[in-house]
């Protein structure tokens, strides 16, 4: 049974595929930051907002709204972008060159990353690889979009080169 | 061998004797009486481990350190019973506001786990099937030429300053030798990059050169962190999140990803610091303005040197034709803004706001913009 993207129920799928992958996350190091993630609103649905929180090795709390949570940054982007990068992991297991969440956040391209203090932004980057493999956990969920479309099913790679 | 001890052991009657009372097994045992505290700790969060924050009580911790250390000048650990005789060591540097951050003891235990290896942790296999163009491999291996530069002196600067601090700054001495760790695994990595292209390292560059020199020259480990920590590497960080974004292959992505990581925390190091320095020594912000504005006249010369500027035009352009170097223009101006503002805004959130009007870092990049034609 596919888990919905955006849903509560997806990013809970997330989570339990990193309590999967304890070993190559303990591996990675301490990971502790509190982030937000917003997905614009279409014309199936409303915006969907979603904190994460991450601690020593884990996801220990997924929740939704961002309404009075505190968080050291929002990556916010249109359902269209969101979807844009989720099949790119989908189809190839990970992200390629186009679609790392740096490359697609660093000018608001693709994602904007919203934030209050600098410091808490700069955990987008202390703690960059831990939430690109994060992320990429995403081509193991059996999901959906809203309208009932799935990501591409998984082809072999071929993500060497983006020039 | 300048250091020569005062006594010649093997001929002093005294310790000849007392060496022969201790192997007969008459014990001294004075030192089983030194009056020190007796603490047990333990781990607050099992699963985070025994960390240096579990371990911040009564002498041996840091919170309760005094802005002076006059008592130590030795290399007795913070806590430890001083007995009379230890060695005056003249550690450079006895004022906590000048080393200390918030925070340092979490950075320190972030960076011990977020270690990794440039060797095992980087597809080279994958990276030598990439053939890159040869504009595209030039300028790329010109970008990971200057960075070799900059990561070495990275490297010197945590290093020449780590046996000039007082030993009661445990914390701070650990955390920059994590820093120097990774500035030469950084170093590294960026080496062996450029020598994995197929066109080796490029052309060293004299105006980078010049700000790295002020880098390692400052005068006090707080002017020295300012502009490494702060400054320099508030700006690498940004270049690094903007390599990552312009990288020709997943594997490049991923070098970027895991130094801008250790570059990230550097940042937070120097923040901290900072932050602590002007909640403690108000004062102090008409020098800290004085060696930014050196600071930042140096990055103007160094950062835009043509051989450091020139590869981010041809990478973000992906190319040497005229509307590759246009789009590559456009977005390395982009860059140059992102830069210069992330760096104000962590000024800022430090307690400096009027740093942005003050500087005349924007001056510069108008500049540089007028320059390319590009005037805002």
């Amino acid at each position: 049974m596919p888990v919905s993207f955006p849903s509560i129920a997806f990013f809970q799928a997330l989570q339990g595929e990193m309590r999967a992958e304890r070993d190559r996350f303990s591996r990675l190091g301490f990971f502790d930051t509190t982030f937000g993630v917003r997905v614009g609103s279409t014309t199936r649905g409303p915006a969907a907002e979603f904190v994460l929180t991450f601690e020593v090795f884990d996801c220990v709390r997924v929740a939704e709204g961002l309404a009075g949570a505190e968080t050291d940054f929002v990556i916010d982007g249109s359902f269209a972008a969101w979807r844009d990068m989720l099949d790119n992991i989908h189809e190839l297991g990970g992200a390629d060159t186009a679609h790392s969440l740096n490359t697609l956040t660093h000018f608001g391209e693709g994602l904007q990353v919203r934030y209050d203090d600098p410091d808490g932004h700069d955990k987008l980057y202390r703690f960059a690889e831990s939430i690109q493999e994060f992320l990429d956990l995403s081509a193991r969920i059996d999901f959906d979009y809203a309208d009932g479309s799935r990501p591409p099913a998984r082809r072999e790679k071929a993500r060497r080169s983006g020039t | 061998m300048s250091y020569l001890s005062t006594t010649d052991f093997a001929e002093d009657p005294a310790f000849v004797d007392r060496f022969k009372q201790t192997m007969k097994g008459n014990l001294d045992l004075s030192w089983m009486d030194a009056a020190r505290e007796r603490v047990r700790c333990r781990p607050q969060n099992e699963r985070r481990g025994l960390t240096f924050r579990d371990l911040d009580v009564g002498s041996y911790g840091f919170t309760e350190m005094p802005e002076l250390i006059r008592q130590n000048r030795s290399f007795a650990p913070r806590g430890a019973a001083m007995p009379p005789g230890l060695p005056d060591l003249q550690a450079e540097v006895n004022r906590k506001s000048e080393v200390w951050a918030y925070n340092v003891e979490g950075y320190y235990e972030e960076a011990m786990t977020r270690q990794w290896n440039a060797t095992t942790d980087i597809p080279w296999a994958e990276l030598q099937e990439a053939e890159l163009p040869e504009d595209i491999g030039k300028a790329y291996a010109q970008l990971l030429t200057f960075l070799t530069e900059v990561e070495m002196i990275a490297t010197d600067v945590p290093c020449k300053w780590m046996g000039r601090l007082n030993a009661d700054f445990f914390e701070v001495k650990n955390f920059i030798a994590t820093q120097a760790m990774d500035e030469a695994r950084h170093a590294e990595i960026f080496r062996k990059r450029a020598l994995t292209t197929g066109y080796g390292l490029m052309r060293a560059s004299a105006q980078n050169e010049f700000n790295l020199k002020f880098l390692r020259d400052a005068d006090s480990f707080a002017e020295a962190s300012l502009a490494l920590h702060l400054q320099a590497e508030g700006m690498v960080l940004t270049l690094f999140r903007f390599s990552e974004y312009i990288s020709p292959t997943d594997g490049d992505k991923k070098l970027f990803r895991l130094v801008m990581q250790d570059e990230a925390r550097h940042v937070g190091y120097g923040m901290q610091h900072l932050k602590w320095v002007l909640d403690h020594f108000p004062e102090k912000r008409e020098v800290i303005h004085h060696h930014l504005d050196e600071a930042e006249n140096f990055v103007f010369g160094g950062g835009y040197a043509t051989e450091v500027m020139e590869p981010f035009i041809i990478l973000s352009g992906k190319g040497l034709k005229k509307e590759n170097i246009e789009q590559g223009v456009r977005i390395t101006v982009a860059f140059q803004n992102k830069q210069t503002d992330e760096y104000f805004e962590r000024l800022a959130k430090c307690g400096m706001p009027e740093r942005r009007e003050r500087s005349r870092l924007w001056k510069m990049v108008e500049l540089g913009k007028e320059a390319m034609g590009l005037a805002s």
